[in-house]
């Protein structure tokens, strides 16, 4: 039980197609969960590690605007902007997927982003300027792992097939683009909203 | 979000730099004598400053008992610190010795025996062997003199297929190179400067400001007719505002430019002007957008590839040194003593600075001080090479003010040379050097690995022989269970 939590992820993103199908249909639904979460969990812990950790010729970070809890919101907000975005078109487009087949997916496809960036915190301290071209190397590599896993997933999870899932994906994109949009709009106009409350307010106790 | 808020510390912090008059920012670290200028640290934070320059001076033009200066627009100063003043408004030029007492007036000249003067004038230029240029502004002519006065040759409106029919040739600025080439900034050109030969014949443009095209724009015109075009505000280069040319012959030029407004032109005209401070040199970095940026309208170069700008804006003078980092500022608006009404034309006389204002007459004499002083010296020694006293020198600084980012690099030049590689680092760090750093590092890293080699080397072993022994391990277990399963 316990060596399968750490074998299944490494499994999966060596072979997504059949690790993927596994997830899907085969895998109960809470353990996937629960990895998900702990993936995540791994994810947050890399990039707040990293922008403190990673050695100076990578990482020039100025302390008074270094923010852990940003860091959280930046693995969490796009994630959950795209899980969100993929569901919403999905659905509409004879997706198989539920909801929580595509978040495990997307957490799961972002596993490579740990394996491969969390030991180069370590590494980009012992290294040279001439040398950070691995750094920089091995961080697109994740990176292109990370997308590739990204859309056999969502083919798997939603059985389409690839030119389909490639529209599903850019219409994912424009999707998301609305949705910050919309977040937006929302926000700022609940600060109007109550910035003009507290106006009325310091008004009304200012008249006597 | 995250933006906002730092642009929103900008402001307020604009705003107490108004408050006082003088900046006072984000206080790191305080020096000996408080912070009464100003700095911006590697991450663009205005960070407070012991003042390296303090007016102590002020000379007008009756206390030097030529009559009160009527709107000087320019100045220079020879090497041997003889002071040339460009008394625009009383068409003369009023030479001062270097202790500030009067030596000569030139108010005329002669020509083919008969007695010319100067009408306007507003650029002047004095060379190594004391010939002296004057931009006559009004007569539209350059007026070349020589040392004692008499008249060696004057440049008048060119004619060439580069120039328009009716081009009005209002020269403003003007300066000479060692091989007696005349450049001239001249009003409504934006070709560059303009370059005469030694016999005043014109020969080229050099330099001109790239123009700055807004993509906005550019796309509307895109669309745009050929009438609608050219109803259309064209696209010009920018002009400059001023010049100056240093002992190797490069020209210093400043100019309006969006981009890039202090530039050091070669012979060819392109700008080889090294920027690899944390900034690029455009005056201040941190303004309010109701102000603007800095608008620099002279500069003034000085040894070891120091040079100097004026900000029109704010009265501000900044200094950067070769490399691009931004040394100090001093000036500013007002009517105290070290503060400008209309500030035209700075110089170097030595190391103290004079600042000559349009609307008061006044040359304002700026001297260093302390802090300025071992600045300027560690900033000279570490261009000439001598690191010992450089890190000496910017130790010494550092002391007076820890804000000073980039001479921590100086001094992790100097260490790493010593050898001492780890503090080297720490050093370079300090400053964001990543160059030097990892050259540092390098060191660093072969030393480590020499000094503890035979360790390291007994680790590995090590590690391999357990590997080795718990596969031979387990293979002995797995063939005892085999022999007991059968």
């Amino acid at each position: 039980m316990n060596k399968e939590l750490i074998k299944f992820p490494l499994y999966l993103i060596t072979h997504p197609f059949n690790g993927y199908w596994e997830l899907k249909y085969e895998q109960s639904k809470k353990l996937n969960l629960m990895m998900s979460f702990g993936i995540l969990l791994l994810l947050i812990l890399t990039n707040v590690l990293g922008s403190q950790y990673s050695g100076f010729l990578v990482n020039i970070y100025n302390p008074d605007q270094m923010n852990s809890l940003m860091e959280i919101t930046y693995v969490i907000v796009p994630v959950l902007f795209w899980c969100v975005a993929n569901w919403s078109l999905t659905t509409l487009m004879d997706g198989e997927g539920k909801f929580v087949d595509i978040f495990t997916s997307t957490c799961f496809a972002l596993v490579p982003m740990v394996i491969i960036n969390f030991p180069w915190i370590w590494l980009s301290n012992v290294i040279s300027l001439q040398e950070t071209t691995f750094y920089y190397f091995c961080n697109s590599f994740a990176a292109l792992w990370s997308m590739y896993l990204l859309f056999v997933g969502n083919m798997t999870v939603h059985q389409f097939t690839p030119s389909k899932t490639i529209l599903t994906i850019a219409l994912s994109l424009v999707a998301i683009g609305f949705m910050a949009f919309l977040c937006l709009l929302f926000f700022s106009l609940l600060q109007q909203i109550v910035s003009f409350v507290t106006i009325i307010y310091q008004e009304i106790t200012l008249r006597n | 979000m995250l933006k906002s808020k730092t642009k929103l510390r900008a402001y307020l912090l604009a705003a107490i730099c108004c408050v006082f008059g003088l900046s006072a920012g984000g206080s790191l670290a305080h020096a000996a004598d408080g912070g009464a200028s100003y700095n911006y640290s590697v991450w663009g934070d205005t960070v407070v400053s012991p003042s390296a320059y303090e007016a102590t001076e002020l000379l007008t033009g009756d206390k030097l008992g030529v009559g009160v200066f009527k709107d000087p627009s320019d100045l220079h100063v020879t090497p041997d610190n003889e002071i040339y003043v460009l008394d625009s408004g009383n068409n003369r030029i009023v030479v001062l010795d270097e202790d500030y007492s009067e030596a000569a007036v030139i108010d005329s000249f002669e020509r083919d025996g008969q007695t010319e003067t100067f009408l306007n004038p507003q650029g002047i230029f004095v060379s190594d062997e004391k010939h002296l240029l004057i931009a006559d502004t009004g007569n539209k002519r350059v007026v070349h003199l020589d040392d004692e006065g008499g008249l060696v040759n004057i440049v008048e409106k060119p004619s060439s297929e580069l120039l328009k029919e009716n081009f009005d040739f209002q020269p403003v600025r003007v300066i000479m190179d060692k091989a007696q080439r005349i450049y001239v900034m001249a009003t409504g050109v934006f070709d560059g400067l303009m370059e005469f030969s030694a016999e005043g014949s014109f020969t080229s443009f050099i330099g001109a400001n790239r123009v700055g095209v807004d993509p906005v724009e550019l796309f509307w015109k895109r669309l745009s007719t050929k009438a609608q075009r050219s109803q259309m505000v064209m696209f010009t280069p920018t002009e400059f505002t001023n010049m100056d040319i240093n002992d190797e012959g490069f020209i210093y030029a400043t100019s309006g430019d969006t981009g890039d407004s202090i530039r050091k032109l070669n012979a060819q005209g392109s700008d080889i002007l090294r920027r690899t401070g944390y900034f690029k040199p455009i005056g201040d970095i941190n303004y309010r957008p109701a102000d603007g940026r800095s608008r620099l309208i002279d500069v003034d170069v000085t040894d070891s590839e120091i040079y100097s700008v004026l900000d029109s804006k704010k009265g501000r003078i900044f200094t950067y040194n070769g490399d691009g980092h931004f040394m100090y500022v001093f000036g500013g608006m007002g009517n105290r003593i070290g503060e400008f009404n209309t500030p035209v034309a700075i110089e170097r006389v030595g190391d103290d600075f004079l600042v000559l204002d349009k609307a008061f007459g006044e040359i304002t004499v700026f001297q260093t001080t302390e802090y300025g002083r071992t600045l300027n010296e560690a900033v000279r020694s570490y261009y000439r090479g001598e690191e010992e006293k450089s890190f000496e020198l910017y130790e010494q600084t550092i002391n007076m003010n820890a804000n000073l980012d980039f001479a921590y690099s100086g001094i992790g030049k100097s260490i790493l040379r010593q050898g001492d590689y780890d503090d080297a680092m720490r050093y370079f760090k300090q400053s964001l050097d990543q160059r030097n750093y990892s050259k540092a590092f390098l060191l660093h890293r072969k030393q480590v690995l020499r000094e503890h080699f035979g360790i390291i080397m007994t680790v590995i072993f090590g590690l391999i022989a357990v590997v080795l022994l718990a596969r031979a391990y387990r293979k002995m277990l797995d063939r005892k269970r085999g022999v007991s399963v059968e």
